[in-house]
């Protein structure tokens, strides 16, 4: 069968009362867990897992595709509008989208969002059909030594995250690093940093760390500010992006989305990885960096639509070598498992219905949730009209019951409340918690991949330059630390910041 | 006085709750079923799948709690800490649970929990790349021998099931291997494919729903073949001393009333028979074997004295 004929195979079976009513259903789901802080997809779907059981195959794996992308969409909007993160791929959103929401342009940032991230999903869908199993190829090649030098290179570019002072910048990631290394030692099997706490063998959830720095830090500064008030905002302008907006997103959503899409496929780095690059690359690019921080468009648009391509693009290793890329991945897995269905090469010949329906579906799905995300942003933007006496207290009500529920305990909601102060301090030391964030993901990557790639080759780390990815990072490194200690770039770098201060 | 009074009808409603505990159990409450890992990992999924067939032989509701973390630890203490009223189970995997007893002070007494029935033994294996030139342990011990700590194996980490795997073959072929640790399965599939190490280890499970094209079983760790590979020959069978699977079912409280453990266990043996479960679990690729809690229990102390040796292997290696 040829690509076309494939294709109508897919919508056809997309198409059909039944998956579509699912694949509406999944992405309503996905979007209302996205904007509830806490309460993620991979939750939901082990909850919703068993009913797929009672489902044809097809319309058990679009309703559950649907809640995984619908998310996506979703946690964009409380961060935006509270500064909140409903998802941990929409931390670095909250950065520029929350500020544009200050400045009245709450409308604009949904907007660009909710389009930005349907661009991002009909290229990386796109890609998935086309291009599949070559894309799967190239992610297969990304062994340990590689994973080395992307990190390397990613705790280099956080330092671009901030737009203080270097220092500040690299010792928020250090701080990052060290949260990172809590938890039982894999290699060793020794606990490090727990103080006995057996809640902490396994580390700390991105999560509690994220609504504690971000989302309950921010209330404490509300309060600080003007009391029972809370901030005054500036007059929502216009609900619709200008001209000049779309002009500045554009860029940035085709740079996100490649990017995503790339990162979509490695394991281990999906959705989250693919925002906090898609932000650091695009401030690099920008001629005006020192305005990233301050609601740029950019700095929305860039984000949104890498997480979104790296939500459809992270399905590819599953679909085409049936290996999940992550945990949420893992979970769809089982959802094929469920009906008797192992994905892979074999599956691609032998039930091509099933590869070409679901991804028909995404692209449907991402339509959808275009269609329902954007006149649902003019009644998102009232939610700013509402006291904060009222709007704060159902902000850490909400926040509180989705940390409780990751792992049914009191201990993270503690924790994330301690967070909260800590980020309160982080605030007026005027230090910014992304680049302790992005520490936070790549640490443990970095140091458990660095320990793989020593014990395979038993010690010789003459492989880091042997291979031809690796070694093309490590160069990218190099130049970016060159560019980083030059002079000139240094001085663009202090003036920028005095700008910021006056 | 007033003390003693509130003391005395404390003491009676006490006593009253616990005597309509007994009698109303199971049907004027959920049962808590506490799951000791994330939702969506096996444990998970093969017990929110089995849980509508326990209910329907009960006539109860189960509810499903995850309470993962420490490898099972945080959902032990939890069990030991319900009330025993046979209203809190919680899930049971060895050898996660028999290991973190060896060398480790934990926060809740092994002995106070007891097996109420095992559901599935999925036994170890060892898996290749389709197209290596290793096909047998054989072949994998002549690799080793020529080249000594340059075959590397992936594992989930240290004191895991394919760790412990790896240390058998080690000592019975006199061989050098290299555990890589991974996060996970998936993890380590993907290595294997990417050629970026030589073996994974993978439970029959999850190597019997994998892609057969892209990759090659080289044997069961069992001591019997499973139910889900009865063509796959186990270790012992090629030569080698290497007994490794895991196990997965419930437990409860001691204290729990014999009478509704023995209750549990007979319905998660008459939900295993049903055959509409059957079907469910033959699509998951659940290797079912049905041992009641006092079988199970009888069989735990060898597996320890098992783990124990191995576990002297481990610092020996460190």
């Amino acid at each position: 069968m040829s690509f076309i004929d494939l294709l109508i195979l897919g919508f056809s079976e997309a198409m059909t009362p039944m998956n579509l009513g699912f694949c509406l259903l999944g992405a309503l789901l996905g979007t209302l867990i996205g904007v509830l802080p806490g309460i993620g997809p991979t939750a939901t779907i082990a909850v919703l897992l068993p009913i797929t059981f009672f489902l044809p195959p097809l319309a058990g794996i679009i309703m559950l595709a649907g809640i995984y992308y619908g998310a996506q969409y979703g946690g964009s909007t409380t961060a935006i509008l509270v500064n909140l993160p409903g998802e941990a791929s929409s931390v670095v959103t909250a950065l520029d989208g929350y500020q544009m929401a200050q400045n009245g342009r709450a409308g604009s940032a949904l907007a660009i969002a909710a389009l930005g991230s349907f661009f991002a999903g009909t290229v990386a869908t796109l890609a998935l059909a086309v291009a599949g199993p070559t894309l799967s190829v190239f992610a297969l090649k990304f062994g340990p030594a590689e994973y080395v030098s992307l990190m390397v290179f990613g705790l280099l570019a956080a330092t671009i995250l901030a737009s203080g002072p270097v220092l500040k910048a690299i010792g928020m990631i250090l701080i990052g690093l060290l949260l990172g290394m809590i938890g039982t030692d894999r290699a060793t099997g020794d606990a490090r940093l727990t103080f006995g706490a057996i809640e902490l063998f396994d580390g700390i959830d991105f999560i509690v760390i994220a609504i504690g720095l971000f989302g309950f830090s921010e209330i404490i500064a509300n309060l600080e500010g003007s009391g029972s008030e809370g901030v005054k905002l500036a007059k929502l302008t216009r609900l619709w992006p200008t001209r000049q907006d779309f002009r500045e997103a554009w860029p940035a959503v085709l740079r996100g989305t490649g990017l995503g899409t790339v990162l979509g496929l490695l394991p281990g780095g999906g959705a989250t990885l693919a925002s906090f690059s898609a932000y650091s690359m695009e401030k690099r690019m920008s001629r005006h960096p020192e305005q990233f921080g301050t609601g740029v468009v950019a700095g929305v648009a860039a984000p949104e639509s890498a997480n979104n391509a790296a939500a459809q693009s992270s399905f590819i290793p599953l679909l085409t070598l049936g290996i999940p890329s992550n945990n949420m991945m893992a979970m769809m897995l089982s959802a094929f498992m469920i009906h008797g269905i192992t994905p892979g090469p074999t599956v691609l010949t032998s039930q091509p219905e099933i590869f070409w329906g679901l991804v028909a579906s995404m692209w449907i799905g991402n339509l959808l949730l275009v269609v329902i995300n954007l006149p649902l942003i003019g009644i998102w933007v009232k939610l700013l009209t509402v006291p904060y006496r009222l709007l704060y207290p159902a902000i850490l009500l909400f926040c509180c019951i989705g940390v409780y529920s990751m792992n049914n305990r009191v201990f993270d909601v503690v924790l994330a409340a301690g967070f909260g102060l800590l980020g309160y301090l982080f605030r007026k030391a005027k230090c910014e918690p992304g680049p302790l964030l992005l520490g936070f993901v790549l640490g443990p990557l970095l140091e458990a991949n660095l320990r793989r790639t020593l014990l395979i080759t038993q010690g010789d780390p003459s492989i880091f330059v042997e291979r031809p990815i690796s070694l093309t990072m490590l160069v990218a490194t190099v130049i970016l630390l060159g560019l980083m200690i030059l002079p000139s770039f240094r001085k663009t770098r202090e003036e920028a910041f005095q700008e910021e201060d006056a | 006085m007033k003390l003693a009074r509130s003391a005395a009808l404390a003491a009676v409603f006490t006593a009253l709750s616990a005597g309509t505990a007994l009698a109303d159990w199971p049907a004027d409450r959920p049962i808590e079923l506490v799951v000791a890992f994330a939702p969506g990992g096996g444990t998970d999924i093969m017990l929110r799948a089995l849980a509508p067939f326990i209910e329907a032989e009960l006539g109860a509701t189960i509810a499903v709690m995850n309470r993962p973390g420490a490898s099972g630890e945080i959902a032990y203490t939890a069990l030991s800490q319900a009330e025993p009223d046979g209203y809190t189970v919680s899930s049971l995997n060895t050898p996660g649970f028999l290991t973190m007893q060896i060398g480790r002070t934990l926060g809740y007494d092994p002995k106070a929990l007891c097996p109420i029935a095992r559901v599935v033994e999925d036994p170890g294996t060892f898996v290749v790349q389709a197209g290596s030139d290793i096909t047998s342990l054989a072949d994998l011990v002549a690799k080793a021998k020529a080249a000594p700590g340059a075959v590397s194996v992936a594992t989930t980490g240290l004191g895991t099931d394919e760790h412990m795997a790896m240390l058998q073959l080690e000592k019975a072929a006199g061989i050098d291997l290299t555990a890589i640790p991974f996060e996970g399965a998936n993890e380590a599939k993907t290595a294997l494919l990417g050629g970026h190490v030589q073996v994974i280890g993978l439970n029959v499970g999850e190597a019997m729903s994998s892609d057969p094209g892209s990759f090659k079983v080289l044997a069961q760790f069992a001591e019997q073949r499973s139910t889900l590979a009865p063509d796959l020959a186990t270790a012992v069978e090629q030569g080698f001393d290497v007994i490794m699977s895991s196990e997965r079912g419930m437990a409860a409280r001691c204290d729990v009333p014999e009478e509704i453990r023995a209750r549990l266990s007979a319905a998660v043996e008459k939900a295993l028979a049903d055959p509409a479960f059957l079907d469910v679990a033959a699509k998951q690729g659940l290797p079912l074997a049905y041992q009641s809690g006092a079988d199970w229990t009888a069989a735990m102390p060898a597996r320890l004295a098992r783990f124990e040796e191995i576990f002297k292997l481990v610092e020996e290696d460190k």
